[in-house]
């Protein structure tokens, strides 16, 4: 049973064929990259999977249930956790009360319960709380943990960003450019991350990812988009000699 | 994803880490005991000033103060037309006690219901509009207020207004200082649970940036509107003491300068911040009232308030008091200058 099943996705702006006829399955424990020069709809993709737009044509589908019309907020619920190219967090506030925020959905007590003191918003809350510490130790971020998210460096707020997500208990995680401004290094260990995440934790991943050696480390399975069209699909290895794929990359000669 | 807790509760600890031992939390409740027994006896100090008539007043903007923060401070969304919200609690409050008969505390609800729904119209045009062209309807709407609704006879008394009776038990100055301190105390509690619990969390995140927001699985039109529902009821209950207050209800009190005046209080006592918000209200609500026959010096001071926030201190009074209620809540006393409480905060963090 594919986690996620995308048919035949397309998205027109006015005059511009955002994606055209994109199929995609992901499956369960896949690490599933994808890939694309600027500006060939990867990150529409992404709006596309989670409901920011809706697409022009073709569905959507995660654990065989069609999602293509759900609110964004929805499908939160149903697992689906997903992060920013350019990094989704309250940037005024510190790292503790983001991993409250991403916790959201699993504070049950009501909003005005919250708001008049109730005894079972506070109970929760520390429950949120342990949580949180649990995750920020788990992704090797309690250090930072009353820091304010502006002050910290460009890799940490990135890796916050996915403790975030994780709070919230998702079962597939949709990275966009997780690890752009960091270091080589930094990404390797990126990548030892992913797999620890998947092994530990269970979880499903589709990335949107640049970084080509941490693509061909971790990725079962790579998708290639170019112009909204997909080119290319298959291994690492495949997609790396695909000459279409290269072509799109480094161009061709004449 | 499986959570450790037997683990988790090892790590609680960390949460008390650097917090002060029981002297210092001593120290501290003593201090703030000290400032909450100075604004306590402050409708009772002698003289033959009226100073327990200001801090009524003085109260009622603290109130007002809150509420425009829940909207520009939290929430990110302008509002130009506070005054309107403000306007309906103190008409509904007055007609509930003087036309349809009912008790005092029953009026304060009838007067922030209202409020809630006044603010409700405004939050669901916010669903669709934002910046500038918000700031326009918010501005449009205060004056629509001020100068049709407020003044059809049957409802508002016209032009003359409604005149109010104070509730029984609370005919002095001083007893309606301290019946508007008890909601300036329930309407602190309120922000202070707010910003702790999940609403004010999914506020602060839909101001930032919506879509994450909504991926995190945040309704985003919801908390919204729970913001405006929040932000009117509170004004609506500043509305319903300022009419035994004035001891009047009447349209011109609410117009565009009273907006601006709230607004204005709001950002010098600074976004967010409690304690700055409630110097700089009550400093608006009673300068104006000391200093009437200096008329010259309250047109100067607002504005020059203002340009000092703008310029040197963005976080307002908030900013300045820092240092102080950082130690008060259980930090460090430190002088270090930081960033002003508001460094990203969308649309509404310059008015």
């Amino acid at each position: 049973m594919a986690v996620l099943s995308v048919r035949d996705l397309s998205i027109r702006f006015g005059g511009l064929q955002a994606l055209a006829d994109v199929n995609m399955d992901v499956n369960e424990w896949e690490i599933v990259g994808l890939i694309g020069p600027n500006g060939a709809g990867k990150t529409t993709f992404f709006n596309c999977v989670m409901g920011v737009y809706t697409p022009t044509t073709g569905s959507v589908s995660y654990r065989e249930t069609p999602i293509t019309e759900m609110p964004t907020h929805e499908r939160a619920s149903l697992g689906i956790g997903r992060t920013f190219q350019n990094i989704g967090l309250v940037k005024s506030v510190s790292v503790m009360e983001n991993m409250l925020v991403g916790q959201h959905l699993k504070a049950r007590y009501s909003p005005l319960a919250g708001l008049f003191g109730l005894p079972s918003s506070f109970r929760e809350e520390k429950v949120l709380k342990a949580n949180a510490l649990e995750i920020l130790h788990f992704m090797g971020l309690l250090p930072y943990r009353d820091e304010r998210v502006s002050s910290l460096p460009y890799g940490i707020q990135k890796l916050t960003e996915i403790a975030v997500v994780l709070s919230g208990d998702p079962d597939m995680l949709l990275l966009d450019e997780p690890t752009s401004g960091m270091r080589p290094e930094e990404a390797h260990q990126f990548g030892d991350l992913l797999l620890k995440l998947r092994s530990e934790l269970n979880l499903t991943v589709l990335m949107i990812e640049h970084h080509v050696p941490l693509v061909v480390r971790v990725c079962d399975h790579v998708y290639c988009l170019n112009f909204g069209k997909l080119l290319a699909a298959g291994t690492p290895d495949e997609i790396r000699n695909h000459p279409e794929v290269v072509a799109a990359y480094l161009g061709t000669e004449e | 994803m499986a959570i450790d807790l037997a683990h988790a509760r090892n790590l609680m600890p960390l949460l008390d880490e650097g917090k002060p031992d029981a002297r210092g939390w001593m120290t501290r409740r003593a201090a703030a005991g000290l400032i909450a027994a100075f604004v306590i006896i402050t409708p009772i100090l002698p003289g033959n000033l009226p100073i327990a008539s200001w801090v009524g007043l003085g109260m009622i903007y603290v109130i007002v103060g809150l509420s425009v923060n829940v909207l520009i401070g939290h929430a990110g969304q302008v509002s130009l037309g506070h005054q309107a919200f403000v306007g309906v609690g103190a008409f509904m409050g007055a007609l509930s006690t003087t036309r349809w008969g009912l008790p005092f505390l029953l009026s304060v609800v009838v007067a922030a219901a209202s409020g809630a729904i006044a603010a409700i119209l405004l939050g669901v045009v916010a669903l669709r509009l934002s910046g500038l062209y918000l700031a326009l309807i918010t501005l449009a709407y205060g004056e629509i207020a001020e100068k049709v609704i407020f003044n059809v006879p049957a409802i508002t008394g016209g032009g003359a207004g409604v005149l109010v009776n104070r509730p029984a038990g609370f005919e002095s100055n001083v007893a309606i200082a301290y019946l508007c301190m008890i909601f300036v105390g329930l309407a602190l509690f309120l922000d202070w649970r707010l910003m702790k619990s999940k609403a004010g969390r999914a506020i602060l995140a839909l101001r930032d940036n919506e879509i994450a927001a909504r991926s995190v699985g945040i309704n985003t039109t919801y908390y919204k509107l729970f913001a405006f529902v929040l932000s009117g009821a509170l004004a609506g209950i500043a509305g319903a003491l300022l009419a035994p207050w004035a001891r009047s209800v009447n349209a011109a009190t609410f117009d565009f300068k009273l907006a601006l005046t709230f607004v204005l209080m709001t950002a010098v006592g600074g976004l967010q911040s409690r304690a700055g918000i409630f110097v700089a209200s009550a400093f608006f609500a009673i300068f104006p009232l000391a200093f009437n026959q200096f008329t010259i010096y309250v047109l100067i001071i607002g504005p020059l308030l203002l340009l000092l926030t703008l310029i040197q201190f963005p976080g307002g009074m908030g900013q300045q008091l820092r240092p102080f209620t950082n130690w008060l809540t259980g930090g460090p006393f430190s002088m270090k200058r930081e960033h002003a409480g508001i460094s990203s905060g969308g649309s509404g963090g310059r008015p």
